[in-house]
């Protein structure tokens, strides 16, 4: 092995630097040269001539609003702008109505990036939507609808069982009957099993395109200053690099001669995870729809998803089905990664929903299957060819499966 | 500039709130005792009441439906809603921001007065501001009362951004002086001035705004106010059917005399004048995100500015320092000069509770149009007046406002306070 400082013979002395610095001042010069040019950026304002003078419009964003009672409306506000905002006055279906601006320091500014909730004594309709306009100091107005309102609950320990009882049922019990497949996936030749594996990654496939654009339309909600767009996009490539890392690391371990390292159980827990956080922004999407007060729409969604999940039980243990089945404590695990995230969400949906938070879970759910979808072609061309014709009929079929299944979420 | 003075503002509040223990007796504490922990006053406060609940009730009791009406108070006190109300400019020098003066010109009296359009600022609510364009920097412009035949003489510049005009709700005979961009000096640049002259004719309460392109925005930007022709008593004595929907054949001697009388307490140079409550009451609104639709509506410029500072709905208000009702001495008899400068609505109203009035469509009568209404429309630019006699209701709170409800709630909603 040729050592780094050396190109292949004649030895190189980089150790030389100019006037003898320390290495750690070779290492700051650079940053505080930049400091220094910025500085002189601000210092100088060369673009003074290009200011009109114009002021930037105030920029806020109603990320959502909750119901706690029904003589009351919070209005939860995040001021995007570059310039501090003054809510001045709130209309309710077009009339001054008294309100409280809380969160935002004692006062009704609100400073560049700053959420606040605004709290409106109003006695509200179920059902009936509301328009409420946040008035600013400048006379702009920012209008909000809140469509079909309807009691959201509030943090009490009834909530935390509900969303745990839901999650068990939607995220915990369909894997687990999709996993009961699994003596029926060891009977299989690999050519079906193969299959089976391109169905399961055909079923991913889907919940990567279902959640993406999910996480997109849900980034447009998401206050300008945090850049959705820019977040889901983060959030995807993250969790795929993330958990690509893992396996590569897995690989490592499996060539260094790691026996567990080289078993399909591996593949198996990674399946689980991907699904895993894809459940929990399921989990975010029921949470959140009891928490926005659509009761009807979280149970749909309740079903929808309990529907969805038995076939990513399947798709959980088919990578175990070759070689020793692994114990049960490993089921109930893969189980749990997989399908208890739901639980999570629904926590964190009805308790601290935020469509930033959302987007970002559900791009980060996306990531994750991206990823496993890799790792499954890769098992499947490790025994066999991974684009036969029978593995991307079934890739289809589990894409087809999961858009049907979906229908019954939309529905 | 009219300017409101807090101290002034306190006392009232004051004054106000001990005439109202006072009225309330001994009763006072248990009333409000009571209130506190009743539950069905939330309606009464909702039907009622405008601005908050009191202080001490903690978020139950009136609050738990919430009270409609501007949050907190008028910070600017450039400009004094209540002062305008009284504000009229016959140039003698009534208003500082104002230079006038009167004399006479070919046996003609002439009243003088310079008028300086001004890009500023005004508060329309608490805590909104209101890119306006103004007459003299108020909105409403500076009221200018004349005598029937006087000749009204505004120096006008524009220190404006924009160009504007003029344009005098008058019987105008000379086309040049209309204040239009198509004729006499058309519109004014900024830096740019004329002189108008009007003939002060006819009698009645009536309008002047700028006529520049895009009028609906050079109106509702502010510049607009009010011209009040005082009828000459002794024209109405020569002419009495131009006075009222009579013939002159039909006219009495009776009739004649009433006529007269009616004119002299028109007539701000006679003493009979001086028994009369006046008031001017400019209805406008603002559309503070120029989309076309009015956020703010208000008489006289401030939302709620005639309103009660706090109430519980059972009787029980406070005065707040800029939000405060108009005190009418009830033993008076009270005449309001109503203009509709609404911009964006084709119609605004005026009503009174529990008291009916009669009406003087555009005020160019003596005898009424309307006889004992409590409501009163009127299209953009319609103004009249109105005479309110309170002598025998009891001491209190009289609401009064615009009967489009969604004005009402959006500011044009007010209180007289008989006392």
């Amino acid at each position: 092995m040729s050592k780094p400082n050396t190109d292949g013979g004649t030895t190189v002395n980089r150790t030389e630097r100019p006037l003898g610095l320390p290495k750690w001042v070779a290492a700051l010069l650079p940053i505080l040269l930049l400091g220094l040019i910025a500085g002189g950026f601000f210092a100088a304002t060369p673009f003074a001539s290009l200011d009109t003078g114009g002021e930037p419009l105030p920029d806020v964003t109603v990320t959502h609003t909750t119901l706690p009672n029904d003589e009351t409306v919070v209005v939860h506000v995040t001021n995007n702008g570059p310039n501090e905002v003054t809510i001045s006055q709130v209309l309710v279906a077009e009339a001054y109505w008294n309100f409280d601006v809380q969160g935002a320091g004692g006062d009704n500014t609100l400073a560049p990036r700053e959420s606040a909730q605004v709290v409106v004594p109003y006695h509200w309709n179920p059902g009936w939507d509301l328009e409420v306009a946040l008035m600013l100091s400048d006379g702009s107005t920012v209008h909000h609808t809140i469509v079909a309102p309807s009691q959201s609950p509030g943090l009490t320990g009834d909530l935390l069982l509900t969303m745990a009882v839901i999650g068990l049922f939607v995220g915990v019990i369909p894997v687990a009957l999709g996993m009961l497949w699994f003596p029926f996936l060891q009977s299989m030749s690999d050519r079906w099993l193969h299959a089976i594996l391109a169905f399961s990654a055909g079923i991913l496939a889907f919940l990567a395109i279902d959640a993406g654009f999910e996480a997109f339309e849900l980034g447009e909600q998401v206050p300008g200053a945090f850049e959705g767009t820019a977040l889901v996009a983060l959030g995807i490539i993250g969790a795929l690099l993330a958990v690509q890392s893992v396996s590569a690391w897995r690989k490592g371990r499996a060539a260094a001669g790691d026996s567990r390292a080289q078993s399909g159980l591996w593949i198996a827990y990674l399946v689980a995870l991907g699904i895993g956080l894809h459940n929990l922004a399921e989990g975010l999407a029921i949470g959140s729809s009891f928490a926005l007060g659509r009761v009807s729409l979280g149970a749909f969604l309740v079903i929808g998803f309990m529907l969805h999940n038995v076939t990513e039980g399947p798709a959980v243990v088919a990578p175990v089905a070759r070689g020793e089945r692994p114990s049960i404590a490993h089921f109930i695990g893969l189980g749990v990664l997989a399908g208890a995230p739901v639980i999570l969400g629904g926590w964190l949906g009805s308790l601290a929903f935020s469509p930033t938070l959302g987007a970002f879970f559900l791009a980060v759910g996306v990531g994750a299957i991206l990823q496993v979808i890799w790792e499954l072609r890769g098992m499947i061309s490790r025994n066999g060819q991974a684009a036969s014709a029978l593995n991307l009929v079934t890739f289809l079929v589990g894409l087809v499966v999961m858009y049907v299944t979906d229908l019954f979420v939309a529905l | 500039m009219p300017s409101l003075d807090y101290s002034r503002a306190a006392e009232l509040t004051d004054k106000l709130e001990h005439s109202l223990v006072d009225s309330l007796g001994e009763d006072f504490k248990t009333t409000r005792r009571a209130v506190l922990g009743g539950v069905g006053l939330a309606g009464s406060a909702a039907l009622t009441g405008i601005g908050r609940g009191s202080d001490d009730h903690g978020g139950s009791g009136g609050d738990s439906h919430g009270n409609f009406g501007a949050v907190g108070e008028y910070r600017d006190v450039d400009f004094d809603p209540h002062e305008y109300l009284y504000q009229f400019n016959t140039g003698r020098g009534e208003q500082e921001n104002v230079p006038q003066r009167k004399y006479k010109e070919n046996g003609r009296t002439v009243r003088e007065f310079e008028f300086r359009a001004v890009d500023t600022t005004i508060s329309i609510a608490p805590g909104i501001e209101f890119p306006a364009w103004a007459y003299n920097g108020q909105v409403p412009g500076p009221t200018i009362r004349a005598v029937e035949g006087d000749l009204i003489r505004v120096k006008f510049e524009n220190l404006g951004r924009h160009a504007h005009t003029i344009h005098p709700h008058l019987r105008n005979l000379n086309p040049e002086m209309d204040g239009i961009p198509q004729n006499g000096p058309g519109v004014l640049n900024t830096g740019e001035s004329f002189t108008y002259e009007w003939i002060a004719q006819p009698a009645g309460s009536h309008f002047y705004h700028c006529h520049s392109l895009p009028l609906k925005e050079h109106i509702h930007r502010g510049l607009y106010g009010a011209i009040i022709i005082d009828p000459d008593p002794e024209r109405v004595a020569e002419q009495p059917e131009e006075y009222c929907n009579f013939h002159r054949s039909q006219i009495t001697e009776q009739l004649r005399t009433e006529l007269v009388a009616e004119a002299k307490s028109r007539n701000h140079e006679y003493q009979e004048n001086d028994a009369i409550n006046e008031m001017v009451m400019v209805m406008n609104g603002f559309d503070t995100n120029f989309d076309g639709d009015n956020e703010v509506y208000a008489a006289n410029t401030r939302a709620f500015a005639y309103g009660v500072g706090q109430t519980d709905g059972s009787g029980n208000w406070k005065a707040g320092e800029t939000k405060r009702p108009i005190q009418l001495d009830k033993t008076k008899r009270h005449r309001v000069y109503l203009v509709n400068a609404i911009e964006f609505d084709p119609i605004n109203s005026f009503h009174t509770h529990s008291q009916f009035f009669d009406y003087y469509d555009h005020g160019t009568t003596l005898t009424p149009t309307l006889q004992t209404v409590d409501t009163v429309m009127q299209c953009q630019a319609q103004r009249g007046i109105i005479e309110l006699d309170y002598s025998n209701h009891d001491p209190g709170l009289y609401m009064f406002h615009a009967h489009q409800s969604e004005f009402a709630e959006l500011g044009w909603m007010s209180f007289f306070e008989v006392v």
